[in-house]
């Protein structure tokens, strides 16, 4: 990895993400954490931070794949990986199935679990696309959600997944 | 359910789950919070807080603070205004920075504006204060005692509020009782925890303040940071942006703001500044713990007679919404059930500890709580089913409780019986196999405060729409907030409704204070109702005028015209019809601007006793929950198996969005029964301020959920709407005690229900029983 | 929040993470998963001015069953690659069971077992069960290999018998005759608790006599501990409810809890008789299946 030395004695590294499809060469500090690249420097704010520690979710982030929260993982440790962030979720302005289904089952209110929830639930989807009601709550249970209870958020997991839903 | 209520078949956008007016911004990302905002040339803000519960400042030194490159400005008392402040008028109690001393773990010191965050980190690290530690008042129980030390000098004994009201004959009714129960119990102090930290971006320019925060009130904020800074409310503007939730805890204004404002001034530079988690649980002023007791004399029927309440609150450093906080733990309880006589005493005392506000049922959930594991007991002692006593309990529509609080709508009965009936109460009570349980209990809420927080006689809410010039859209604009409940959505829906326009072309611009008509904000379940009716009559003043340039267009009298959902037509020829968007733009065309304004504010209500303000409502919600447990009872562990709410709140404009409050009511509620409490070492210092020690519910934690309505109407409602997203908190903890008490058969005094407390007192019990043997 | 500054090297062989660790001693530390590390750093507990991050070492990740060795596990393995892992599947589910309850998925993405055994904190959930199957760790220092029984690894809160330039290269669980082994993680929530008591079993028996066992506590003494007189009073008898419960109450007495937070010694202690009993049972009539508290929602 290549590093740079500032006036200061500081050292920085050119580390290489491929975000939602495209490839972004970034300047980091060994101390910067993946969240603050993807909202400070790629300006992708829909990865939040509600926790800083691992507790919450709302950082949830797509990462080869799997799941992690980018609140604890260091951007060198991501370097050379593929990230999925909410902002990558929607193709062409088309909302996914799992979107749509957080819109038609009210499974949105302050939102600010939500990327990290629909992120959780789309690294789900994509292993296993008929889960059961027990394995949607297992997939979601490191996203923290304090308005809704979850209740219509596993309604619209199911919804996505091609499964009957039952009212309130 | 149901999503029909027999009222909503006439309307054409109202009592219908459209999606949510945000909702594709929040799935995609899009949606900018404080936190997601970046203004050129901008800095970032810290607070320095206090390591100690109770220390003299003897100095304080920035000098090696201000040397670190990438500092732009230290500031301490010295450099802020020190006018006392807080969002209860009646005791303004605090600094922007403590000025002699510190009053808890968390208060404020100092605050650096730095380039970047990580600067501001390293510069608090540099700031240094000298203190001399006094000892602390942690316990509220002691608080009062002669000798303690004071945590405001100039309250004596600590207490911060004292509460002393007696409705009726008290007397008489105990003289006259079948039976007097008295019972204790003990809430404990827990936190609103949105997900979103609270944020806030300060700008001045000209002479003049900009606060982005994430509020659930921009007039409250604009109020207090203008009369700080000794500035016309004209030259602050307060901008919500999306808020990631907010419960109670994101209604006042904090350090963020007050101490952001003064950084910005400085540096003449925009300045954001921010909550981590842990300083959450120091600022957001979470729910109260409250010492509860309560007698009440009951006939052989199990009616009350009479009811006492003598509580003490745990109020924490200082007095924020704390006084509200006290008067509602008293004068909510005899809404769900019917008794002329009673007394509440409430001592709210100081502590150094963090200050306690306002959380999601204000003041009110604690109380509820105890008095329905109290009302479990006395129907246990007369041996009546725990829901035939509240049945036979339940408040009737168009009563007046014995604080005066006048009562339109109630269908708590009705409640009671459909939660019985959806849960299976009569097949499930006292049948249940060994370890499990199922509780009843009642709650009711406010729909609406029915009066401001400071004397002001500006109307509760207000409301403009302007019909776009070519009619095919309309904006509205209001001061209401949406901090997630939905009420733009809502609000938006109105709007059409009444104008006769379309949902899918509403827009909405909501909480400025610059571009969007006073409203008082998310708080005290008001907005559906208050801001609704402003909303309401803004729409129908746009109708009125629309109706009249299309009676002209289509020269026919205006009283044989109505529009819905768009379009115009005849009420006695089918074959006239005209398009809402023909006749606004002709409107606009002849006329100008097509503009429909409302306010509301409530009748004059209440008593005349001191504090009968407090708790008064145009209209309140009732609702009735049944829960049923299972318990291990090797372990204590307790598994929450369904949970059943049923809500008379008038009439429903959005099923989905209204289902979602009870879900997220019942969610808070469920945590706070069971896993949700804050926890403090001997110094008075939070010992689990994370997400990870204090245990929200997950999905895995959460049971599930029947949601159900009872068809009602209020007449002091827009529609006939009242609240629902505070209601559903006000039983669910006193519904999953008695559950657990059921369940074991065996009572638990204090919140929260943890499984070592059910284990304990499952032990003991057997201990007693063996003994006994 | 805020991370210190530190220097960060990612180097390519094991041996160059040994020199490291012997050219900065004691201000180094390794960097597997983070999940804890990081939390750590960011509250200032801990501070460190080098972190050596092993993600170039895929040598030190992955799960095979080497004949007549046993399961070999990476210690760069993340606790989802235990649960989903076909080999663990069918020959210890307990294993795959007791990562599953750990933390959230993210964090379970991300966690390495490396992590969660050199960390010691006496209620790490993996300790348990991989003791009560007989794992043995293997460590590479500068002066070569060694292995130590992981009952043997921990020697108090925080502390291992590794030395600075060592690191912690396998896990291996033998082959060995067992009828069943079990973990039970006792949290205060089904996700994101830390074990107030967890408790491992595996037990090998003939017939209906009880010939071997071992039991492994956590978060009930300063490190994870084999509850050996309730090993005891099971070894050689015949297995009946009356039994397990003896044994219950023998660990119960044997552990040393304290009380914080989250449970009280006390309620540690009867919890450790409870979970005993029910680990002790299902290792013997489930075999090497996962048990655990958590009921179906949805029942």
């Amino acid at each position: 990895m290549q590093a740079i030395v500032d006036k200061e004695g500081i050292k920085r590294y050119l580390i290489s993400l491929t975000v939602n499809g495209d490839t972004y060469t970034v300047v980091v500090k060994a101390n910067t954490m993946l969240v603050n690249v993807l909202r400070e420097e790629l300006n992708l704010t829909g990865t939040k931070k509600g926790c800083e520690t691992g507790d919450c979710g709302s950082c949830t982030v797509i990462m080869d794949g799997k799941p992690v929260n980018s609140c604890i993982i260091l951007a060198l440790e991501a370097d050379g990986k593929e990230i999925t962030t909410i902002e990558g979720v929607a193709q062409n302005g088309v909302l996914d199935k799992l979107q749509e289904s957080f819109l038609n089952q009210t499974a949105v209110q302050c939102g600010y679990c939500t990327p990290g929830m629909i992120l959780s639930a789309k690294a789900l989807l994509t292993r296993n696309p008929n889960p059961t009601e027990h394995e949607i709550r297992e997939a979601i249970a490191g996203n923290l959600c304090r308005c809704t209870g979850y209740v219509n958020i596993v309604k619209a997991i199911k919804e996505a997944a091609g499964q009957p839903v039952d009212e309130h | 359910m149901s999503e029909n209520t027999i009222h909503n078949n006439d309307y054409a956008v109202i009592g219908k789950s459209v999606p949510r007016i945000d909702g594709r911004e929040k799935v995609t990302g899009a949606a900018k919070y404080t936190g997601d905002l970046k203004f050129p040339n901008m800095l970032y803000g810290k607070i320095l807080t206090s390591p100690h519960a109770h220390a003299r400042i003897l100095s304080i030194d920035t000098s090696e603070a201000e040397k670190l490159a990438g500092v732009k400005a230290v500031i301490t008392h010295k450099d802020v205004p020190s006018l006392k402040y807080g969002i209860s008028p009646a005791r303004w109690d605090e600094n922007i920075f403590c000025i002699d001393k510190v009053r808890f773990v968390g208060d404020k010191v100092a605050a650096v504006a730095c380039i970047d965050e990580e600067t501001c980190y390293k510069a608090l690290k540099l700031i240094k204060v000298e203190y001399e530690v006094l000892p602390a008042v942690l316990d509220p129980l002691t608080a009062m005692d002669e000798g303690q030390p004071l945590v405001h000098e100039e309250y004596e004994r600590n207490i911060n509020t004292e509460i002393h009201q007696e409705f009726g004959d008290m007397e008489n009714a105990f003289k006259n009782a079948h039976h007097i129960r008295k019972d204790r119990f003990v809430g404990q102090r827990t936190y609103q925890s949105p997900i979103e930290p609270h944020s806030a971006i300060s700008m001045w320019q000209d002479g003049k303040l900009t606060i982005y925060s994430s509020t659930q009130s921009p007039h409250y904020f604009q109020y207090y940071i203008a009369r700080e800074f000794g500035m016309k409310m004209g030259d602050v503007r307060i901008l919500k942006t999306y808020v990631g939730g907010g419960f109670g805890g994101k209604l006042e204004p904090t350090g963020l703001e007050f101490a952001g404002a003064v950084l910005a001034k400085n540096t003449g530079r925009p300045v954001k500044m921010f909550y981590d988690r842990a300083e959450m649980f120091a600022h957001n002023r979470g729910r109260h713990a409250q010492y509860m007791e309560i007698t009440s004399a009951v006939d052989k029927d199990g009616k009350i007679l009479g009811c006492h309440t003598n509580f003490i609150m745990d109020g924490g450093a200082y007095t924020s919404l704390g006084i509200a906080s006290a008067y509602y733990a008293g004068a909510l309880l005899p809404l769900t059930y019917e008794f002329d006589n009673y007394k509440f005493d409430m001592f709210r005392v100081y502590t150094n500890l963090p200050a306690c506000g306002a959380q999601r049922g204000h003041g009110a959930p604690q109380p509820k709580y105890a008095f329905e594991c109290h009302l479990d007991e006395i129907a246990r002692d007369l041996n009546i089913d725990p829901l035939e006593i509240r049945i036979r309990n339940a408040r009737r529509p168009n009563t007046v409780t014995p604080n005066d609080f006048g009562i339109n709508s109630c269908e708590i009965k009705s409640c009671l019986e459909r939660a019985g009936a959806m849960s299976g109460w009569a097949e499930k009570k006292g049948k249940l196999p060994k370890g499990r349980g199922i509780g009843v209990a009642t709650g009711s809420f406010v729909s609406g405060a029915g009066y401001p927080i400071y004397r002001t006689n500006l109307p509760h809410a207000s409301a403009m729409i302007k019909v776009h010039e070519d009619g095919t859209a309309a904006t509205l604009y209001t001061g209401a907030v949406d901090i997630g409940q939905g009420s733009d959505t809502v609000l938006s829906q109105m709007a059409a409704e009444a104008m006769g326009f379309v949902y899918e072309q509403m827009k909405i611009v909501a909480a400025d204070t610059e571009t969007t008509p006073h409203d008082f904000g998310a708080y005290a379940s008001r907005q559906t109702l208050m801001s609704g009716a402003a909303v309401k009559q803004a729409g129908e003043e746009v109708k009125r005028q629309l109706l009249d340039m299309a009676a002209s267009m289509l020269q026919r009298p205006v009283y044989d015209l109505d529009v819905k959902a768009g379009e115009i037509f005849s009420i006695s020829d089918s074959s006239v019809s005209l398009s809402f968007s023909d006749a606004a733009r002709e409107f606009f065309v002849r006329r100008g601007p097509l503009v429909g304004k409302g306010s509301y504010t409530p009748p004059k209500l209440g008593g005349k006793f001191k504090g009968a303000a407090v708790g008064t409502s145009p209209a309140y919600s009732f609702c009735a929950q049944v829960s049923e447990v299972q318990i291990d009872e090797e372990t204590g562990v307790i598994d929450v198996l369904d949970v059943w709410d049923v809500h008379d709140c008038g009439m429903v404009i959005n099923p989905g969005l209204l289902h979602g409050q009870v879900h997220g009511a019942l969610f808070m509620g469920l945590g706070e029964s069971i896993w949700e409490q804050v926890l403090f070492d001997d110094k008075g210092k939070i010992v689990n301020a994370n997400l990870a020690e204090y245990r929200l519910p997950t999905a895995l934690d959460m049971p599930k959920v029947h949601s159900g309505l009872i068809d009602s109407y209020e007449p002091a409602g827009p529609w006939g709407v009242k609240e629902v997203g505070e209601g559903s908190t006000n039983p669910t903890m006193g519904c999953f005690a008695n559950a657990i008490y059921d369940a074991m058969g065996v009572r638990i005094n204090s919140l929260p229900l943890t499984y070592e407390k059910v284990w304990r007192a499952l032990k003991e019990k057997r201990e007693k029983e063996q003994a006994q043997k | 929040m805020y991370t210190p500054d530190f220097d960060y090297y990612a180097p390519q062989t094991v041996q160059e993470v040994c020199s490291l660790l012997t050219q900065f001693g004691s201000k180094a530390k390794i960097l597997s998963g983070g999940t804890d590390l990081m939390v750590k750093l960011k509250h200032g507990t801990i501070d460190y001015e080098v972190l050596i991050s092993l993600k170039e070492l895929n040598e030190l990740k992955g799960i095979t069953y080497q004949e007549g060795k046993g399961v070999v596990v990476g210690a760069r393995t993340t606790h989802n690659d235990l649960v989903n892992s076909d080999i663990l599947n069918e020959k210890y589910l307990s294993i795959s069971e007791a990562a599953h309850h750990m933390a959230g998925n993210q964090i379970r993405n991300i966690g390495t077992i490396g992590g969660n055994i050199v960390n010691a904190v006496p209620s790490a959930d993996l300790p348990p069960i991989f003791i009560a199957l007989g794992a043995i760790v293997t460590i590479l220092g500068p002066e070569g290999e060694r292995t130590v029984p992981l009952e043997d690894f921990f020697t108090g809160p925080g502390k291992t018998v590794l030395a600075q330039n060592e690191i912690v290269t396998y896990i291996t669980i033998p082959d060995q005759p067992t009828t069943g082994s079990n973990y039970i993680k006792f949290g205060l929530r089904r996700s994101g608790a830390l074990a107030v008591v967890g408790v491992a079993s595996s037990v090998t028996m003939e017939g209906n006599i009880i010939k071997d066992a071992r039991i492994a506590l956590g978060a009930v003494a300063p490190v994870p501990m084999r509850a050996k007189n309730a090993e005891a009073a099971l070894i050689g008898k015949e297995y009946t409810d009356e039994l397990l419960e003896q044994a219950g109450v023998a660990a119960s007495q044997e552990c040393s809890p304290i009380s914080d937070i989250r449970g009280s010694a006390e309620y540690r202690r009867d919890m450790v008789r409870v979970f005993t009993k029910r680990s002790l049972k299902a290792s013997i009539t489930k075999g090497h299946s996962g048990e655990h508290l958590e009921t179906e929602h949805g029942k």
